[in-house]
């Protein structure tokens, strides 16, 4: 009984990380779903939407005059709820800006389009270094969400638990979206059959665009959602991009729940592990990694992908 | 049996022979030019640990991620076989060479039998574990700071002792390395072998039809090329005098990927040398200029993967073929240049 109530911390600190990673795969899960790219830059679009987001909520307005101390005068979390949507809503800019550059390498081997989304991270980690400069940031958050509390003995801290809700929001939309939305059942059918998707009329162009937009401004959504608590930095994207495809691969290339399962499963293993040798919690998810993908090549529900040729 | 109307491949090339007069007098004029000899090093090193990645990526068609893993894993073999065992620079660098090989041939246990995108995520996976070891092991690795003790040696020749501690014997050393290596690897993907490796890259089914191993020689191409990013490693460890996590890490491991595609691997068997010594004079060019070079770097390499993903060799080819028809169109054509030369 006494092992279960010390247990009991973990269980519930790896499934809001577990949430939490769920959110960081989904845009990538999308984008590799219908589009068969392995989106490297996923991290940087992240890091970006975070960047993006301190920008709004705190910005430096002193060219605006009366505009400005209007608009600082706001309450924050007024100014938070603005960037929550403003934000994404630039990366997915910027992220269709990428997928344009992406169309030349479209029918050549995935290998391409992977490297070349390594450069454009490269691109935008030094950009942001350039406009935010190298050293850390704090994203200031309302008081609504930030705290404590105590429960059991532990304290828990309320940003946690209100990221790790939002995440669930999130997955649950884009689960919708994708279910009972005529656009999902496009975006769906895109990934199953793209030539007979064209065939009868949709725009393929158009959809990827789509599809680019919606999953670069779902990794910048949750680069404001997790920044403060894993702190914001330029290269932040690299501590992101490797969980994301991790999870992936683990979930099984395009399947929704294989990727938020895999993501809870990876959660718990983190929170599990850094409870008895934190030293080494982070290095668990490979060693999961390499032990699901030993015995289910394709991951946990993934089905045969044109990736694999 | 050897078939009379084999074509025999060259020991030397031509292009061969000018990148070893090209590199190996560089001390010689490098410092008249603006250059310095541990650029030198610096490129020599890197060239010799692009040359064996080129065999996987761009002759077998496997895109390794994780490849720092082993030319880090190289560096602290070297370090540690310098610091606890011997003091001897050839039992470091044999060390570095064999443990490098040790990691991949684990690694290749588990990769061998991926294709494409999965292939190219477990060697992430693989080098982000070997980076972790490297940064966690404090007791064996030293941490985040590696192993700082490290010293040139003297290296036994015989009866003459040649002490490391100029850059520029340093230099002559690692040339000698590279000139065996090439050497080596030129033999290797001229060989019966390579050329099966070739088929691989083609098509990996096909080549199982025919009847190669292919499990067997992907694991034993991924081992070889850890191989030589290990013994490349346990020179860098020597020319920097220390061994550390930084070139393990994921963006150390990319900066091979793209010298070897700018450079143009997929093409030529020297894409790689042209890419490494790019790299190097990018990062002390741009760098002089300012701090984010890496923005530009980055840039360039994405134009390159957009409008000519053979890279460098790839744009010279084409050169050399529009010369080419140009003189066959002209009746006063030359004579015919030798096919291996542009290659």
């Amino acid at each position: 009984m006494d092992v279960i109530l010390n247990l009991l911390p973990h269980l519930v600190n790896g499934l809001a990380l577990g949430l939490l990673f769920a959110l960081i795969a989904l845009g990538f899960m999308l984008i590799v779903g219908v589009m068969e790219l392995i989106n490297l830059a996923h991290g940087s679009l992240f890091a970006l939407g975070a960047y993006f987001a301190m920008s709004i909520i705190d910005p430096n307005l002193s060219y605006f005059g009366s505009f400005g101390d209007w608009y600082s005068a706001l309450p924050l979390a007024l100014r938070y709820v603005v960037a929550l949507a403003l934000a994404p809503a630039l990366v997915a800019l910027v992220g269709m800006g990428l997928e344009i550059c992406m169309r030349r390498t479209y029918g050549k081997k995935a290998e391409y389009g992977l490297l070349l989304t390594y450069g454009a991270a490269l691109v935008i980690e030094e950009t942001i270094r350039i406009t935010w400069g190298s050293a850390e940031q704090v994203m200031p958050i309302p008081d609504a969400v930030s705290g404590a509390f105590f429960a059991g003995g532990m304290i828990y801290s309320n940003y946690r638990f209100y990221a790790a809700f939002f995440a669930l929001f999130m997955i649950i939309v884009v689960w919708l979206f994708l279910e009972k939305t005529p656009y999902g059942a496009t975006i769906k059918a895109g990934a199953h059959d793209s030539e007979m998707v064209r065939a009868l009329g949709v725009n393929l162009t158009r959809l990827r665009l789509l599809v680019f937009g919606l999953g670069a401004s779902l990794s910048g959504i949750a680069g404001i959602i997790l920044t403060p608590i894993w702190g914001l930095r330029p290269h932040v994207g690299v501590d992101v991009v490797i969980p994301a495809f991790l999870i992936i691969v683990v979930g099984g290339i395009g399947s929704f729940w294989g990727a938020v399962i895999a993501g809870v499963m990876v959660g718990l293993v983190v929170a599990f592990s850094g409870a008895y040798v934190s030293e080494w919690s982070m290095m668990s998810m490979y060693l999961l990694l390499i032990v699901v993908v030993t015995f289910r090549t394709r991951g946990l529900f993934g089905k045969k992908s044109a990736l694999e040729n | 049996m050897k078939s009379p109307f084999a074509i025999s491949t060259p020991v030397f090339t031509r292009p061969m022979l000018l990148m070893f007069v090209v590199l190996g007098t560089f001390p010689l004029w490098g410092t008249s030019v603006g250059l310095y000899n541990y650029l030198g090093v610096e490129i020599i090193i890197w060239i010799i640990y692009a040359l064996g990645f080129n065999l996987l990526l761009g002759y077998t068609g496997l895109p390794s991620f994780g490849h720092g893993a082993y030319f880090g894993i190289g560096a602290y073999a070297y370090s540690l076989c310098q610091l606890n065992v011997f003091e001897s620079v050839w039992a470091g660098i044999l060390l570095g060479a064999f443990a490098g090989g040790v990691a991949a041939g684990l690694a290749a246990c588990f990769l061998s039998h991926r294709r494409g995108i999965y292939f190219a995520l477990m060697t992430i996976a693989f080098g982000q574990v070997f980076w972790f070891i490297a940064i966690k092991w404090h007791t064996l690795t030293g941490g985040e700071d590696g192993l700082l003790n490290v010293y040139r040696g003297t290296l036994s020749l015989g009866p003459v002792d040649v002490s490391l501690k100029s850059n520029e014997a340093l230099f002559y050393f690692a040339f000698a390395v590279l000139v065996v290596i090439t050497l080596l690897l030129w033999r290797i993907v001229h060989s019966p072998y390579g050329k099966a490796l070739q088929a691989i890259r083609m098509s990996e089914m096909r080549a199982g039809f025919v009847g190669y191993n292919v499990w067997l020689m992907k694991w034993s191409v991924f081992t070889l090329s850890g191989v030589i990013a290990g013994l490349a490693g346990s020179i860098f460890a020597i020319a920097q005098e220390s061994a550390y996590p930084d070139v393990m890490s994921l963006h150390a491991s990319g900066f091979i990927v793209m010298m070897t595609l700018i450079g143009g691997g997929f093409v030529s068997f020297w894409g790689p040398v042209i890419g490494a010594i790019i790299f190097f004079v990018a990062r002390d060019f741009l760098g002089s200029l300012t701090e984010t070079w890496l923005l530009w770097y980055g840039l360039m390499f994405m134009a390159v993967m957009l409008f000519k993903p053979e890279g460098i060799a790839g744009v010279w080819q084409d050169f050399m073929k529009k010369q080419k028809a140009k003189s066959a169109a002209t009746p006063t054509s030359q004579t015919p240049k030798n096919s291996v030369a542009g290659e």
